[in-house]
């Protein structure tokens, strides 16, 4: 085991990831949602997977999948949980 | 870009409305008949499938996330830097969750969600940026 290849890849990884928007949706579904334990396990397991699929697939998943396709539905995603906890927020605050 | 777009269209449709559905699930609702274990455990996995799903997506369209990933996997062990890359995105989202948790105490759910939603609706006006490439 390289432990400097793989502390190198760690902190490389990690400050690129700081204030990426995944993050930013961690901590927004984090602190809005009834079950933050199932919201650090979807974007944990999500960003492993997309990594893991990247070194497997060798060329890089964006390369294969039509890019626009996919960031639309994430697009529609992310704008659907917002207008459900804008929604849900209008009640409470009633 | 090709039009193999066109042809997916209906199947991208479907998907679209299944993440919304669980999206649903996914806010916190203070009122309501939903109790019992029966509905938690729903919830739970309502939550994790449209956080997966939306994040899964989000970063599968990110090319540098990939690239940085694929520049250090030029490497003799692409493998050791994978356990390396997905220890630090665990942490990273640890964190973001447990930050966001600290502000939920902070400040009033109302507020909250308001500020999660903008927040999101950010992330989603990002992204059509990119994909109409502005």
């Amino acid at each position: 085991m390289d432990w400097n290849l793989l502390g190198l890849s760690f902190v490389a990884v990690f400050i690129s990831e700081l204030g990426d928007k995944s993050q930013l949706a961690a901590i927004a579904l984090g602190g809005s949602s009834s079950s933050p334990k199932a919201v650090f396990l979807g974007t944990a397991g999500a960003l492993v997977l997309a990594s893991f699929l990247g070194v497997a697939l060798g060329s890089g998943t964006a390369q294969i999948l039509p890019e626009k396709l996919v960031k639309g539905i994430a697009a529609i995603g992310f704008a659907t949980i917002a207008l459900q906890l804008l929604w849900v927020s209008d009640e409470n605050g009633a | 870009m090709t039009d193999s777009t066109l042809d997916s269209s209906s199947a991208t449709a479907d998907e679209a409305v299944a993440a919304g559905t669980t999206a649903e699930s996914a806010v916190r609702s203070d009122s309501g008949p939903d109790s019992g274990p029966n509905s938690e455990k729903t919830n739970f996995w309502g939550v994790f499938s449209s956080t997966f799903l939306t994040i899964f997506l989000a970063e599968l369209g990110d090319k540098t996330q990939v690239t940085t990933l694929m520049m250090s996997a030029e490497s003799q062990s692409p493998w050791t830097v994978f356990i390396g890359a997905a220890l630090a995105l665990i942490s990273t989202s640890l964190i973001g969750v447990l930050l966001g948790q600290w502000l939920s105490t902070r400040v009033s759910p109302r507020t909250l969600d308001t500020l999660a939603a903008v927040v999101l609706l950010v992330i989603t006006i990002t992204l059509v940026a990119d994909v109409m490439g502005v």
